[in-house]
């Protein structure tokens, strides 16, 4: 053969090779459709979930799963209903996903409920603490996350009976997550028989809580206090009820308890504030199961930082469908299947196994965590 | 006038009627298209929302750029109409037109509420006393949970009932077309009703009190009441806009009326061109779904879209109207003027 | 109720104000002098506190000098925003599209700060910003006295240089009749350019010192603006004077409405006051007349 035919030959053996591999690519992989806020101040969910998500990506990709690789495209649904809307139809339009996660904000999560429900997509969402998103019984839509129901009942059963308190003062802000759980808190509170002596909601733009905690320094002796925010103004409001003298941090008697996000790293910018905390947090850095240390020594390697709970809830979701993958999932009626079938999976932030309205019930999930006097956190065994 | 020049002055009206008629069989033409272009739900979804922003900036548009008043609170007016009709359905059982047409009215009455208060407010004055409400009804809404739910939401909101005219298919306002010809019909209806009021004499009086209202009162025109009428009408158009936005999301939070919503309004209004009435539709457009192409780019979309907000006020401050009527001198196709 | 708490809230309340006056006072010299609006005001305090954290942090340097730091920073950014818009836009006669425009370049420092600096608060600790002065069962955090002190300071400077300096004066000959001030020698877009300048110097001074206090994000500016226009409006457009007694009303406002009510009602107590004032005295509280030719 002359020069030339010999290349032409090798030329289209190659393409025909190339295009053989990418045809095989194409066919064998699961598309995840990330709803995401990317843009506003709920951006601080959303660029740590995408941390959590791509670390799960390197890791599965590197073998793939029965066959399949996974890929994910992003959309941004800015922790509102409206642009939740939008970014979910131009995901489903335009990416056509076989599974869905996200949002972080209840109402968001609720808007879109409606629009996967139609389009036949599961939803699987680990942040929404609403319990409209589940109570109601939706066949798409899946939650790991324990509920506002969940943790607000377990929280102020444990507040009574573990730290025998009857009094109570519940702060939160002003969003659907911190009304909702407070709300649950002060009903389980008074049917167990403690007394909320005054609940104080604050917008997201209160950014000194110095007369907050004066007036809570008014209000007597009090045992607990249930704090529902997120990380910047619980910095805030811990720092200042300790000037106040209100909390065992600033030598009073009362003790924070709360859920909501608060990350690891969180003592050590509060300091002796921060003393004696009891919270519950959905991911525990101090846990010894082997799948959450590996997960911590993987994000430090990679983010060269500690991993937050949005870092493992995210990891979670992909991992989730890693496995529902595993057991034969391929498309969207057969992952929504098989999440629903879900018996023995152990993730980072605890195991799943979905109730008949498809939200995780295992209460491994909540785990209880004390801010030690060292600043260290110790996880109290209490689920 | 001579016979030749009154007869000219004739055709050059009549002219004007035709080619006006004329552009608006070519509206109503590209609007029932664009569903048919656009199959897919997103960009339906998208064009909805184009037809509702158009309506706040028209209504808007009427208040500041024809009656001169400086209004920066118009989110109030979207977000009453929006609660109004969703809590009357919602707690009262009111049929959906029923609850439109009393949630219009309220946010009529509410633009002339405030109107009256600052009638004698002049300028930025005027600006933050608007600003003021607007605050204060987000925080009514956010606060007064017992009624609105406040931020834990109002969901599963409906569209309005299927039409079943006889002769016709039963139109079911779940499709996402059949919506958006609903809603973009309102707008036309209110574009040309607007178009009407301005070529009328209440036309002339609003600009002469816009452009001078001492000398207007010399004229014996009364400044306030037509002050509170213009207010009146643009927010009762602003009400109208809302009870779309909430069939069209089906969800409502407080949020969705922060002020922040108010001042994207007043940037659609004047990067379309404040004082003509298509100006609001062009900016309303562009400003919609600008963000929405910009998905692509990712992170810096926002400040791809601050920048061109500021580059079109610094460029063309008639906005995109004046932009159009360059263009249109430049090609040599100057008309009468819209 | 003990009295304690009605003086600590007193205290807390003065505190708040001060943190206010800060921002407001650039806006009001602005809108004195300018008669413009600048939402990006905000922005410039938050992007303050940001270069001062960072040149703390960065550098090693000690929390004084990059107070210092956050004021050049302000200061170059109200000199650029007045050359590239709002001198062009100026020529062109028109009060909104100033407004617009500075819209559109909060929305651009609010993403491009995110973009940089991301959307995880910052946690900016100063040496005073954990040392609680107590007396008498008062308390107050040393982060906030200084936050008063330098608020008044601020205010009586400014206040003794629109007096009795000469470019104060020419300030406000600018600020009552422009084309006059023209014609006696001073150059107007000059001094607007100076006005520009120390406004922005003040926000980047006021974001120096806030930072510590507030969610350090890039929105956080967003949380003060409102608040900050009323207190501007309340205390009289342009008078210094008058927006250290709003500020303190405000401040006063918002402890006590947490006190007594609920703090999700602040806003409604702040901004119902606001149109009251509107009604009665439209000019603020103290004001300088303004003659409105036919």
């Amino acid at each position: 053969m002359t020069t030339t035919i010999r290349a032409l030959f090798l030329g289209v053996a190659a393409i025909g090779l190339i295009t053989a591999c990418a045809a095989q690519a194409q066919d064998k992989t699961i598309k995840i459709g990330a709803l995401f806020p990317i843009s506003g101040p709920g951006s601080y969910f959303g660029a740590q979930d995408k941390q959590g998500v791509e670390l799960a990506l390197e890791q599965l990709n590197k073998t793939g799963v029965n066959g399949y690789k996974f890929a994910v495209h992003y959309e941004d649904s800015s922790c509102g209903p409206l642009p939740a809307t939008q970014a979910a139809k131009r995901l489903l339009d335009q990416f056509k996903p076989d599974v869905i996660i996200g949002e972080e904000c209840s109402d968001a999560t609720l808007a879109i409920m409606p629009i996967v429900d139609q389009a036949k997509v599961p939803l699987l969402n680990a942040g929404s603490s609403s319990i409209k998103i589940t109570e109601p019984g939706n066949h798409w839509t899946f939650r790991i996350m324990p509920n506002e129901v969940m943790q607000g009942i377990n929280l102020a059963d444990n507040a009574y009976k573990r730290l025998n308190a009857r009094t109570a003062v519940l702060l939160f802000e002003n969003t659907n997550a911190g009304i909702g759980n407070a709300q649950v808190f002060k009903e389980t509170f008074t049917k167990a028989g403690g007394k909320v002596l005054a609940e104080i909601g604050f917008g997201r733009d209160v950014n000194d809580f110095t007369s907050i905690a004066t007036r809570v320094a008014g209000l007597g002796k009090i045992d607990v206090i249930p704090t529902y925010t997120l990380e910047g103004q619980g910095l805030k409001i811990t720092q200042a009820l300790a000037q106040a003298g209100v909390t065992k941090g600033g030598g009073g008697g009362a003790i924070q308890i709360g859920t909501i996000w608060l990350p690891f790293g969180f003592e050590q910018k509060a300091g002796k504030a921060a003393l004696g905390y009891v919270r519950i947090v959905q991911f525990d850095p101090t846990d010894t199961r082997d799948v959450a240390k590996n997960f911590t020594a993987a994000f430090k390697a990679k983010y060269n930082a500690e991993p937050t709970h949005l870092n493992a809830h995210a990891y979670d979701q992909i991992m989730l469908i890693a496995d529902v993958v595993k057991r034969g999932g391929k498309d969207a009626q057969s992952i929504r299947d098989g999440l629903a079938a879900t018996k023995t999976f152990s993730g980072v932030t605890g195991s799943v196994e979905f109730d008949s309205h498809n939200q995780n019930d295992k209460m491994d999930t909540v785990h209880y965590m004390e801010t030690k006097p060292d600043m260290s956190w110790t996880s109290l065994k209490w689920n | 006038m001579s016979d030749t020049a009154a007869s000219q002055s004739a055709a050059v009206r009549r002219s004007a009627v035709l080619s006006r008629r004329v552009r608006l069989l070519l509206a109503v033409l590209a609007i029932a298209a664009l569903p048919l272009i656009f199959k897919d739900s997103y960009w339906r979804t998208n064009l909805t929302l184009c037809a509702i922003n158009v309506l706040l900036a028209l209504g808007l548009d009427f208040i500041l750029g024809y009656a001169g008043q400086l209004n920066l609170g118009h989110s109030a007016f979207y977000g009453l109409g929006a609660y109004v009709s969703t809590l009357l359905i919602v707690k009262l059982g009111i049929p959906f037109w029923v609850a439109f047409i009393v949630a219009i009215a309220f946010s009529g009455l509410a633009g002339m509420f405030l109107s009256l208060f600052a009638v004698r407010l002049r300028g930025h004055y005027l600006a933050i006393a608007s600003l003021g409400f607007a605050v204060i009804t987000y925080q009514i809404l956010l606060n007064w949970i017992s009624l609105t739910q406040g931020p834990l939401g109002l969901y599963g909101i409906a569209p309005p009932p299927s039409l079943s005219i006889p002769g016709l298919p039963v139109i079911d306002f779940h499709n996402a077309a059949a919506f958006f010809y609903l809603v973009a019909a309102f707008t036309l209806l209110v574009y040309l009703l607007l178009d009407r009021l301005v070529r009328s004499p209440i036309g002339e009086t609003l600009t002469a009190i816009r452009e001078d209202e001492m000398s207007a009162a010399s004229l014996g025109i009364n400044g306030p009441a037509w002050k509170v009428f213009a207010f009146g009408v643009g927010a009762a158009v602003g009400g109208a806009a809302g009870c779309f936005y909430a069939s069209f999301v089906g969800t409502l939070v407080p949020d969705a009326f922060f002020v922040t919503e108010a001042f994207s309004i007043l940037a659609m209004v004047i990067v379309g061109g404040m004082g003509t009435l298509i100006g609001p539709v062009f900016g309303a457009v562009l400003l919609t779904l600008l963000p929405e192409v910009l998905r692509g780019i990712g992170d810096l979309r926002l400040v791809v879209y601050g920048a061109t907000l500021t580059f079109v006020v610094l460029f063309i401050p008639g906005g995109l109207a004046q932009a159009a009527r360059i263009v249109r001198e430049k090609l040599g196709l100057g008309g009468p003027a819209s | 109720m003990t009295t304690t708490i009605v003086l600590q809230q007193a205290i807390n309340g003065v505190v708040l104000g001060s943190l206010y006056v800060l921002v407001a006072l650039g806006l009001t010299l602005i809108y004195g002098v300018l008669v413009q609006i600048n939402f990006a005001h905000a922005d410039f305090v938050t992007l303050g506190a940001f270069a001062a954290y960072f040149f703390m942090h960065l550098s090693g340097a000690d929390y004084i000098a990059s107070i210092g730091v956050a004021c050049a920073v302000g200061a170059a950014l109200g000199w650029m925003i007045n050359a590239s818009i709002f001198a062009p836009l100026r020529r062109k006669g028109n009060e909104l599209l100033p407004l617009i425009a500075t819209i559109g370049v909060s929305v651009m420092l609010q993403n491009l700060m995110l973009a940089w600096f991301g959307p995880i608060p910052y946690a900016f600790e100063t040496p005073y910003s954990n040392q609680v002065f107590r007396f008498a069962g008062i308390f107050m955090t040393e982060q906030n006295a200084i936050i008063i002190t330098f608020s008044a300071v601020t205010v009586a400077l400014l206040y003794a240089f629109m007096k009795f300096t000469f470019l104060g004066k020419a300030l406000r000959a600018v600020s009552q009749d422009r084309e006059t001030a023209g014609l006696m020698g001073i150059n107007p877009n000059q001094l607007i350019m100076l006005t520009f300048v120390i406004s922005s110097a003040l926000a980047g001074m006021a974001g120096a010192m806030l930072g510590p206090v507030m969610v350090l994000t890039p929105f956080a500016g967003t949380s003060v603006i409102v608040k900050a226009f009323a207190i501007v409006i309340i205390g009289g457009f342009g008078n210094v004077e008058g927006t250290i007694i709003a500020g303190l009303i405000v401040g006063l406002i918002e402890s006590y409405t947490t006190q007594f009510l609920d703090p999700g009602l602040i806003d409604i107590v702040v901004f119902a006051l606001l149109l009251l004032m509107l009604v009665i005295k439209p000019t603020g509280l103290i004001s300088e007349r303004r003659e409105e030719n036919v």
